[in-house]
């Protein structure tokens, strides 16, 4: 790999945050599952977020809500379930959502704590191992929202918690990663990622390590893995979809990736991949490889520790605050009755 | 909605219940396709532009003549990065006119230009179309406060209040950014970074692919359906583009109408077979994502056309 000294040597590594989108769906089913099922009940609940490695070199992609977010309802069958597993456009991401009944006890939401809850949760994933076994769970998300259903208006908030590295990264290398590969190098490992993307047990693995061989061969294997990918003169990536388009910044997946390869390999210098794709295909012009020094924070070393988090998604102006959707137009019964007088 | 279109629809809905899915194919004479035809045609389009897949749905809504996982096609966060009606200017203003068909341009239709073939279909009368008369203007209910915007007299002015007051995120390694889009026109301070989910469903009354439009602002937010409007063709944009509930999907969304989809699609398979091409079936949905691309130039979905269509004229 050719390692060539580079204008951002040092500097402070910065990651671009994930963005949501909604669709209105989600919303939809959300109001029916509130007026049938949950009522005035504003216990936490689990829901999915779907996103996939960026796939233009224009807008990044987002981490995605759909009506498929919240569980089935309970007249549909099982089988959803499985339709929703090995699409490669959906990999999903867990959250939580907290819905309250009234703008007082929307803004009332500590919401530090709350991101610090989440944040905790992938510390503690990191530390059991259970990352390993399941890399979807180092990314989560936290959604807080005020559903009004006298007026179809629906206040929320996202938050991706990252854990935060005291000292953040600093990098060493970051180019496309047809740059920092020979021709054999990248199209082998172009192929290995399609294979990767292509397979339905492991499409949905959005962590992964990759390998790399003297004679150009490169290999693809699940953070489980791990110890194979030890030795044998092979260089090692660390690979993660990533779902933003910058050509100098990775997206932010890899936050929590490099708290886990710290805390649970106990690495310094790391080399990553920020896998990214044109027309769903790999695409090693706007891949990123990168290199980066991280160091374990202190407080870490404390299993009980409450890592420090961040996360909380900006609005447009780059200002932290709650937007609002209305859909009173399509969803209010009495505004429907009259449009279709 | 006008009466005489959901009249249609009304007629429509009952055809569909009572007769049975086409079987049999006949898309090299009619340009339409059987349910299986659909199923092989959108198999090939996953395969080849991953970014598409095949969804199930909601249950309630499921076809039983369609696989229960092979419903309907999508593709997310398509970008759209200018106007369609801007482009049209633009277009309009170089006098450029794209010619169809001639032997340089290996394509019937150019992605960004305006067919002609298609305006003069427009003019053809095509079986069935007679009696459905979407009128200009009116398809399109004002709809003011669809989604979002003019609803928030009764919110409280958040201005008022600090959200973020307890909440200070001062991280180095946090890329700030107002604006995490494309590079914008730095002729005005308008964002017009839009994208879309573009869906295709079955249509079993025209028995022809039908391509459904769901938009969102440079902020990630719902649009308007009557703002999707200025991403569609100016040709197109009040005549064969339609607000209509989605078959698979909740709400209301834009929708260009299938009407005339099966003759437009048996005009390009007699190009394509006046040049000595045998068109595959299966290969049907790329003819017909190029032939949106006409309605709907400037969003950048993926139809790859690198394998050979309808080359054979050298």
């Amino acid at each position: 790999m050719a390692s060539s000294s580079s204008s951002h040597q040092g500097e402070i590594l910065k990651f671009a945050p994930l963005q949501s989108l909604v669709d209105a769906g989600f919303w939809r089913r959300f109001s029916s599952l509130k007026l049938d099922t949950l009522r005035i009940d504003q216990s936490p609940i689990n829901i999915t977020g779907f996103y996939a490695p960026c796939s233009n070199t224009e807008i990044s992609n987002h981490l995605t809500l759909l009506s498929e977010s919240l569980s089935p309802e309970p007249s549909e069958q099982s089988p959803e379930v499985e339709f929703r597993r090995g699409n490669r456009n959906r990999c999903p991401v867990p959250g939580i959502l907290y819905n309250t009944n009234t703008l007082e006890s929307f803004r009332a939401l500590d919401k530090k704590n709350l991101l610090t809850m989440e944040a905790k949760k992938i510390f503690e994933d990191i530390c059991s191992g259970k990352v390993e076994e399941d890399s979807a769970v180092l990314s989560r998300f936290l959604l807080i929202s005020f559903a009004d259903l006298k007026k179809w208006s629906f206040r929320y908030w996202f938050a991706f918690p990252a854990l935060v590295l005291d000292p953040p990264a600093t990098i060493l290398d970051l180019k496309p990663a047809s740059n920092m590969l020979n021709v054999e190098e990248a199209e082998s490992l172009a192929a290995a990622c399609n294979e990767w993307r292509n397979s339905s047990l492991t499409t949905g693995m959005p962590f992964f390590l990759v390998t790399i061989s003297s004679s150009s061969h490169a290999t693809i294997r699940p953070l489980k893995d791990w110890k194979v990918c030890q030795g044998n003169d092979q260089k090692l990536l660390f690979g993660f979809y990533d779902p933003c388009h910058r050509p100098k910044n990775p997206g932010w997946p890899l936050r929590n990736f490099f708290a886990f390869i710290c805390l649970r390999w106990k690495l310094e210098k790391i080399r990553f991949l920020c896998y990214r794709e044109k027309h769903g295909l790999a695409d090693m012009e706007s891949s990123l490889i990168g290199e980066a020094l991280i160091s374990l924070p202190q407080e870490w070393r404390d299993p009980q520790c409450i890592p420090k988090a961040v996360g909380w998604e900006t609005n447009i102006e780059g200002k932290l605050s709650s937007r609002i959707i209305s859909l009173a137009e399509s969803m209010d019964p009495e505004r429907l009755a009259v449009s279709a007088a | 909605m006008v009466f005489t279109q959901k009249l249609h629809e009304a007629f429509k809905g009952t055809v569909e219940r009572i007769t049975s899915a086409r079987t049999v194919s006949a898309f090299k004479e009619k340009g339409v396709l059987s349910v299986s035809e659909f199923v092989i045609a959108g198999d090939n389009l996953v395969s080849k532009c991953p970014t598409w897949s095949w969804e199930a749905g909601e249950s309630s809504k499921r076809k039983s003549y369609l696989p229960a996982d092979k419903q309907y096609l999508i593709t997310r966060n398509v970008p759209c990065l200018r106007r369609a009606i801007s482009v049209e200017e633009e277009y309009e203003a170089a006098g450029g006119e794209v010619l169809l068909d001639n032997d340089d341009n290996d394509g019937w239709l150019a992605t960004h230009g305006r067919p002609n073939e298609t305006k003069r279909d427009d003019e053809d009368s095509l079986p069935s179309m007679d009696n459905l008369e979407i009128s200009e203007g009116r398809t399109i209910r004002s709809i003011s406060s669809y989604f979002g915007g003019k609803d928030e007299e009764d919110i409280p002015d958040m201005a008022e209040y600090d959200e973020s007051e307890n909440l200070i995120e001062s991280d180095p390694a946090t890329l700030q950014s107002a604006y995490l889009v494309a590079h914008e026109p730095e002729d005005d301070n308008i964002l017009r970074t839009r994208t879309y989910d573009l869906s295709i469903t079955y249509d079993k009354y025209y028995q022809t692919p039908r391509v459904w439009l769901t938009g969102y602002d440079e902020s990630r937010m719902p649009l308007q359906p009557e703002l999707v409007l200025e991403d569609v063709s100016q040709d197109h944009a009040h005549k064969t583009v339609t607000i209509e509930d989605h078959p698979h999907l909740p709400g209301k969304h834009a929708s260009v109408h299938p009407c005339r989809h099966g003759a437009v699609m048996k005009k390009i398979i007699d190009v394509l077979m006046s040049r000595g091409v045998e068109p595959e079936v299966d290969k049907y949905l790329f003819l017909f994502l190029k032939f949106m691309a006409s309605v709907i130039p400037t969003i950048e979905y993926d139809y790859t056309m690198d394998f050979d269509l309808g080359s054979s004229s050298r």
